[in-house]
């Protein structure tokens, strides 16, 4: 007998992805490489890294679209290497493919109808709409939507199955910032539900904003795990202050004591900040002609992660 | 799994008749086709074509009243007289062969030896006309020779019942070029739908990632695969019967449906989409493999004898047309349905289903389901 399609875990983990030294490589290419990881149930697990670094290719091998080659991964409790476990999988995962497009002339509802009729069991396609907030497009044709409703249609399409496991791979990439904000607001939604998210971006301030855990990939490895706060704080380096357009002049009003200041291509001075410095800072500040600029102090990000512990940013290596 | 099936079907055809340029290029298009090539080369000339064979020679000569017959005969204006040598042992093959291949009414008049020495003699001869009794120009033209042979009778002996008109039927058609275009352009529409279809939907659909998010639903490649042949085998149908309809209602050709017209679409629903799948694997991105197809599907439909008798072209070309699956598509259609040739039609439908097989499973195989 079938296990039921939701809540769906046979064995005794509660590991809704487990994978073990995983690896894949194409000829002299290796793409992944002895990567290590779970997911929780109930988790929104976002898995960052720069274009080319793994992240498709370890999604789609937890797809079950493409063969690893090298140690072990399971979905649900299932092989993702054994072909009686692949048709298990694929009951009960829900796919957003990365740059995914549905059928351009069939209606928002009928493409949600279409691939929902691949599934035994299907949500009712009303309710999915009312999810992603596209009820006034109904029955609009997809080719007439824009980027963002479309990806949200592709959200609804990933959810129709009542997955167990939703794999979001880069869901807002190309997308203009309202746009991306709409999705995130379907992701929260979806992680409100409980859902299981599987989200693979190279934008840094979705996975810091929407995951609860978070694994950095690059060149095919894992460099680091955790909550975003546990990474920020472990590898994220110092706190700054930001003197807002002081220029080379405010450099030579400020006060003495802060040799690592540096000033950035805005005009904007940094000054890094030690734990209990800032107070101090901000009285010594208050004396100079500084103390008219406006100041700010920001936290690292998951970017200064990424450099810290590759020596590159994310953002350098484009989309 | 059949659920699955007719969603695939049902999903490519809302595409299908919610796209314009779709609509123009399996209906309209092969109808303008029908009207331009219809109006072109359909009226010709207004005269009857017919093959006279003259056996009644005195050597290489032929006698003074049968030279006189056939004089009277071209003087009429009515025919286009084509000479069929005396010596042929066979004119009727000859004149079905030859007619087929300029495309001419199949019609015989054979005057026969002696016909001058009996006609001295002042005993009746008799003259034979062969044609096909069902063919409408064939009947004005037996009215046409009759009331000329009657006429002769009476000016060379002033007995007008001496000579006799002898009407033979014979079950060759006479095929217009409109009879013989029509199945071409059911042909040419099967090619074009089949193999632009499956380069859209399996090209296309895979840069859109449509193909990869299918490939991570419990959907199978043979249910994609037997959703999309189903969905070409209701387009051929709609094209089949929509041709026909017209082809009918403007220039009165009629068509038999037999079982291997139903074979033919089946072959041609298999064939092209088959080829289409062969293509979108070879060439990756959509607007090539576009590119690919028109680089196919054009030259198959002039050689194939989409437009023209195959007879026509030069040697070289009817060869390479041998090679063309669209070729066996062309002659099974017309067999079938305007010949009513069941041992040819046969023969086609069995290689078109033969080389479907082919493709389909060489497309199948190919077809790239999930890694890439």
């Amino acid at each position: 007998m079938n296990p039921s399609l939701t809540p769906l875990l046979p064995g005794q983990s509660n590991n809704v992805v487990h994978v073990e030294k995983l690896s894949k490589k194409y000829k002299e290419t290796v793409a992944v490489n002895g990567i290590s990881f779970s997911l929780s149930k109930g988790e929104v697990f976002a898995f960052l890294g720069p274009n080319g670094a793994g992240k498709t290719t370890t999604v789609e091998i937890l797809e079950c679209l493409r063969a690893p080659t090298g140690g072990q991964a399971r979905v649900l409790d299932y092989d993702v290497s054994k072909r009686s476990d692949q048709g298990e999988i694929r009951k009960r995962i829900g796919v957003l493919p990365q740059d995914f497009n549905a059928i351009d002339r069939l209606t928002v509802r009928e493409n949600i109808d279409y691939f929902g009729a691949m599934f035994d069991h299907q949500l009712d396609a009303d309710q999915l709409i009312e999810l992603v907030d596209l009820k006034d497009k109904r029955d609009s044709q997809f080719k007439t939507l824009s980027g963002g409703l479309k990806q949200r249609v592709g959200l609804a399409v990933a959810l129709v199955n009542d997955p167990a496991l939703v794999f979001l791979d880069e869901p807002t990439t190309g997308l203009d910032p309202r746009a991306r904000r709409d999705v995130w607001y379907v992701i929260e939604r979806l992680k409100k539900q409980g859902k299981t998210v599987f989200l693979t971006t190279h934008y840094m301030d979705e996975a810091e904003y929407l995951a609860d855990t978070v694994s950095i990939i690059d060149h095919g490895q894992i460099i680091a795990s955790g909550t975003p706060d546990q990474l920020i704080d472990t590898h994220g380096g110092k706190k700054t202050l930001i003197i807002r357009d002081a220029g080379q002049e405010g450099m030579s009003q400020l006060p003495p004591g802060l040799p690592k200041a540096e000033l950035r291509n805005a005009g904007d001075i940094a000054v890094p900040l030690n734990n209990g410095e800032l107070t101090d800072i901000l009285m010594r500040l208050g004396q100079t002609p500084l103390h008219d600029k406006e100041i700010e102090v920001r936290r690292p990000t998951l970017d200064d992660v990424f450099l810290n512990l590759t020596g590159r940013r994310v953002s350098e290596e484009g989309t | 799994m059949r659920s699955r099936i007719y969603t695939i079907i049902n999903g490519h055809f809302k595409s299908w008749y919610r796209s314009k340029s779709n609509i123009f290029w399996t209906v309209a298009f092969p109808l303008l086709l029908i009207v331009l090539f219809g109006a072109i080369f359909g009226s010709g000339s207004t005269k009857f074509d017919l093959y006279l064979q003259n056996q009644d020679l005195n050597g290489n000569v032929a006698t003074p009243l049968s030279q006189g017959y056939v004089n009277v005969l071209n003087q009429t204006g009515a025919f286009n007289l084509h000479m069929v040598a005396a010596e042929q042992p066979d004119p009727l093959t000859y004149v079905k062969n030859d007619a087929q291949l300029h495309n001419r009414g199949q019609r015989l008049l054979v005057v026969p030896l002696g016909f001058n020495a009996t006609l001295m003699s002042g005993k009746n001869a008799t003259i034979q006309l062969y044609m096909d009794q069902s063919d409408q120009a064939s009947q004005s033209l037996a009215g046409i020779v009759h009331s000329v042979t009657v006429s002769y009778a009476a000016k060379i002996a002033n007995a007008p019942d001496n000579l006799y008109v002898q009407q033979v039927g014979i079950v060759t058609r006479n095929i217009r070029y409109i009879d013989f275009f029509i199945p071409g352009v059911i042909g040419m529409t099967l090619l074009t739908t089949g193999v632009f279809g499956a380069v859209n939907t399996n090209g296309r659909y895979r840069e859109l990632k449509i193909i990869k998010k299918l490939a991570t639903t419990p959907l199978s490649k043979i249910e994609w695969i037997l959703g999309m042949v189903g969905y070409q085998m209701i387009i051929a149908t709609i094209s089949l019967v929509v041709i026909l309809f017209f082809g009918y209602a403007i220039f009165g050709v009629t068509a038999t449906l037999d079982i291997y017209t139903v074979g033919l679409v089946v072959a041609a629903a298999l064939l092209f989409p088959g080829i289409g799948m062969v293509l979108a694997n070879f060439v990756k991105e959509a607007e090539s493999a576009d590119a690919a197809a028109n680089a196919i599907t054009f030259p198959m439909m002039f050689l194939a004898g989409t437009f023209w008798p195959r007879e026509t072209l030069p040697d070289i070309m009817k060869l390479i047309a041998n090679f063309m699956p669209l070729t066996y598509i062309n002659d099974g259609l017309r067999d079938a349905l305007i010949y009513a040739e069941p041992a040819q039609a046969l023969t086609n439908t069995l290689i078109a289903l033969g080389l479907a097989a082919f493709f389909i499973v060489l497309g199948s195989l190919l077809l790239n389901w999930k890694e890439e």
